[in-house]
C-alpha cells in the first residue's frame, strides 16, 4: 500500500471504525503494559542475592609462600607447599572485617586478636576464623566459596 | 455481519482508559522515589534499604559499623520498605533503641550486652539494676521522711528489678507508684523530681538534653556512642539545680556559670583542682556509675572512690597492678576509648575493688600519669606518702581533703 492508498483508506474511515481502532489499540496497550508489569512484578528481586562465589582470577597471581587479601570477599589467601588456602577475615564475634596486625589479625570493632592460622589469641571471639572452600577451574582460575 | 458497539466494548474501553491511567500514575510516583541504597551487613546477611534516607548518618562508633550492624539489628523497622512511615512503624524506641523499654531487644543478646557475668558482658542487668535507673535512695528517702516507711532501705524502685544472687541484701525492689502513696508530699515527689533517672525523659532546656537508657550518657552527640564521657553529660542530671524539699519541686539553676570550676556539680560545692580539671569517668568507674549487677540501696552504697585511691594515705601507696593478661579487662576499655597505648607490662592503678584506671600509669620515678578520658589531657600526680600532708589513713571522704586543698572561688 502506497502513501496515497492509505490515504484514501485513511479518508473513507468511517467514525465507528475510528472509534473501533482506537478501543482495539487501547486494549492491545493496556494488554502488553499488564502483561510487562506482571513480568516485572514477578520477577523482581526485593533484596539481591548474596554472593557466595569469587572467582578471582588465575591461580598464576598467586605465587608460592603469598599471602594475598583479597577485599572483596574478605579472605587471605596463602599459598604453601601444600596448596592453597582462603582464610577469611570476617571476625568470628560479631563479623567485623579484620585487620592484619604484627601478631595475626585483630578486630577493629572489639579487639578480638587471631594469630596466622586464624587461632583465637583474644576474645570477645571464640571461635577461629573460618576455613573458606577453594576450586581450582579447568582455565586454572581460584573460586572462593564463603557459603 | 457488522460489529456493533455495544456496551461491554464501552465498559471495556473505559477500563483500559483507568488501567493505563493508573499504569501512568505508578510509573510516575516511583519515578519520583529515590534510587534505593542497600545494605547487606554480615551480621544479618538481610539487605535493608535505610541508607537510601539516611546515607548521610555518621558511623555510631568504631564499635557498631554500619557494614556488619546495618541498621535494623539495633534499631528494628520495615528493612526494604521505601516509604518512610512504613520504614519506621516498627522501630524500637523511636530514634533511641536504647530506651529502657526495648534496650533488651536492641543491645541484648549474648554476643552483646546482655552476656554473662564472667564475660563481663552483662552490661543491661548491671544498669537496669543500677542506682541511676532505680532512683532506689531517692526514693526510700522521700517515703521514710513523710512517714511511708520505718526505714531507709529502698524497697521501691523506678520499675521493679530482681536480682536473686544480690550480694547487697537486697534481692528486689517494687514498682514505685506515686498515686498510691497516702502522703501528698510523696505524691507531689513522684509528679516533680522523677525526671532525672534513666527510665524518664529530661525536662525541657538545652541544659538538660539528654537521650533515655544507655544513649543518656553515652551519646553525647546525635547518632553518636562513646565512652569518652564528658562532664557536660553528667550535668544534664547532676548539675542541673536543687530540689525544694518544702514544696517538693526542683528549682533549676539560674546561673549561667563562664567557668569549669563555677559549672561543675553543685556550685555550693567545694573541690579540688583535680575534681574540677578533671572529667567525672577520669575517677568515678564503670560499677559505680553503671551498677555492678546487684542492687543497691544508695548511691553512697556503690560510689567508693575516693581521693586515696589515686593518691594513697601516708602509709599506704594506691592500689597498682601490671597488666600481664591480654584478655585483662583494662585493654577493652583502653581499645573502646583510644587516648593512650595501653600495652602488657605497663602498671596502672586499680581501685580497692579491682577495677582498673586504665588510663593511669605508674612512672619510672615513682610518680604516676593521667590521660583524660573526654580531654586527652596529660596530668602528673604524686602519692601522698611521703610529703607533709597530715591527712589521718582513716579519714579519707573528700571533706578532709578539701580542708588544705580545696580551690577558692
Amino acid at each position: 500500500m502506497n502513501v496515497t492508498q492509505w490515504k484514501n483508506k485513511m479518508t473513507d474511515l468511517s467514525r465507528r471504525d475510528f472509534l473501533k481502532l482506537i478501543r482495539n489499540g487501547f486494549l492491545y496497550l493496556s494488554g502488553v503494559l499488564v502483561t510487562g508489569g506482571l513480568l516485572r512484578f514477578l520477577s523482581y528481586e526485593s533484596e539481591p542475592k548474596r554472593k557466595t562465589e569469587f572467582d578471582i582470577g588465575s591461580a598464576d597471581n598467586y605465587p608460592l609462600g603469598s599471602r594475598t587479601s583479597i577485599p572483596e570477599i574478605p579472605a587471605l589467601l596463602i599459598h604453601t607447599e601444600s596448596g592453597y588456602t582462603a582464610l577469611s577475615l570476617t571476625c568470628t564475634h560479631l563479623g567485623c572485617t579484620l585487620e592484619p596486625n604484627e601478631t595475626g589479625f585483630a578486630c577493629p570493632c572489639h579487639n578480638s586478636s587471631f594469630d596466622e592460622a586464624g587461632n583465637v589469641i583474644h576474645g570477645p571471639a571464640v571461635k577461629p576464623l573460618q576455613v573458606l572452600r577453594i576450586e581450582i577451574t579447568d582455565d586454572g582460575n581460584i573460586k572462593v566459596f564463603t557459603a | 455481519m457488522q460489529n456493533k458497539p455495544t456496551t461491554f466494548h464501552f465498559l471495556l474501553l473505559i477500563a483500559s482508559g483507568l488501567l493505563l491511567a493508573a499504569l501512568s500514575f505508578l510509573w510516575w510516583n516511583d519515578s519520583r522515589q529515590p534510587a534505593p541504597i542497600s545494605l547487606t551487613p554480615t551480621l544479618s546477611g538481610e539487605t535493608e534499604y535505610c541508607l537510601t534516607c539516611h546515607v548521610d548518618l555518621p558511623e555510631i562508633s568504631a564499635s557498631h559499623p554500619a557494614d556488619t550492624f546495618g541498621c535494623v539489628s539495633c534499631h528494628g523497622g520495615e528493612r526494604l520498605a521505601l516509604n518512610a512511615d512504613l520504614a519506621h512503624s516498627t522501630m524500637r524506641g523511636g530514634a533511641n533503641p536504647s530506651d529502657f523499654s526495648v534496650v533488651e531487644a536492641s543491645c541484648g543478646g549474648s554476643n552483646c550486652h546482655s552476656g554473662s557475668e564472667a564475660d563481663d558482658r552483662h552490661h543491661i542487668q548491671r544498669v537496669m539494676t543500677s542506682v541511676q535507673s532505680t532512683y532506689a535512695g531517692a526514693i526510700a528517702s522521700i517515703r521514710y521522711t513523710f512517714g511511708a516507711q520505718t526505714d531507709l532501705n529502698a524497697h521501691f524502685g523506678i520499675q521493679a528489678v530482681i536480682d536473686e544472687q544480690s550480694k547487697t541484701g537486697i534481692s528486689s525492689l517494687e514498682t514505685f507508684n506515686p498515686v498510691d502513696e497516702a502522703h501528698p508530699s510523696i505524691q507531689k515527689f513522684g509528679e516533680e523530681c522523677l525526671s532525672c533517672h534513666l527510665h524518664a525523659e529530661p525536662r525541657e532546656g538545652e541544659a538538660y538534653a539528654r537521650e533515655t537508657g544507655c544513649a543518656a550518657c553515652h551519646s553525647t552527640k546525635k547518632h553518636t556512642l562513646t565512652t569518652a564521657i564528658p562532664y557536660t553529660q553528667c550535668n544534664a542530671c547532676h548539675n542541673r539545680g536543687n530540689y525544694d524539699l518544702r514544696t517538693m519541686t526542683f528549682v533549676e539553676r539560674t546561673d549561667h556559670p563562664t567557668q569549669r570550676i563555677d559549672d561543675y556539680y553543685q556550685p555550693i560545692a567545694q573541690f579540688t583542682q583535680c575534681e574540677y580539671t578533671l572529667d567525672c569517668v577520669d575517677c568515678h568507674t564503670r560499677s559505680e556509675v553503671m551498677g555492678d549487677g546487684d542492687i543497691h540501696n544508695d548511691q553512697a552504697s556503690i560510689e567508693y572512690v575516693q581521693c586515696k585511691t589515686c593518691h594513697g594515705t601516708l602509709e599506704e601507696l594506691p592500689l597498682t597492678k601490671t597488666l600481664t593478661d591480654p584478655n585483662d579487662i583494662a585493654f577493652t576499655l583502653a581499645f573502646l576509648n583510644p587516648i593512650k597505648d595501653l600495652k602488657l607490662g605497663d602498671t596502672i592503678i586499680v581501685t580497692e575493688k579491682g577495677e582498673p584506671l586504665w588510663n593511669t600509669k605508674v612512672l619510672p620515678d615513682g610518680t604516676y600519669e593521667m590521660i583524660g578520658k573526654a580531654t586527652n589531657q596529660y596530668f602528673t600526680f604524686r602519692p601522698v606518702m611521703g610529703t607533709a600532708c597530715e591527712q589521718k589513713p582513716d579519714e579519707q571522704e573528700s571533706h578532709y581533703c578539701h580542708e588544705c586543698h580545696a580551690v577558692e572561688k
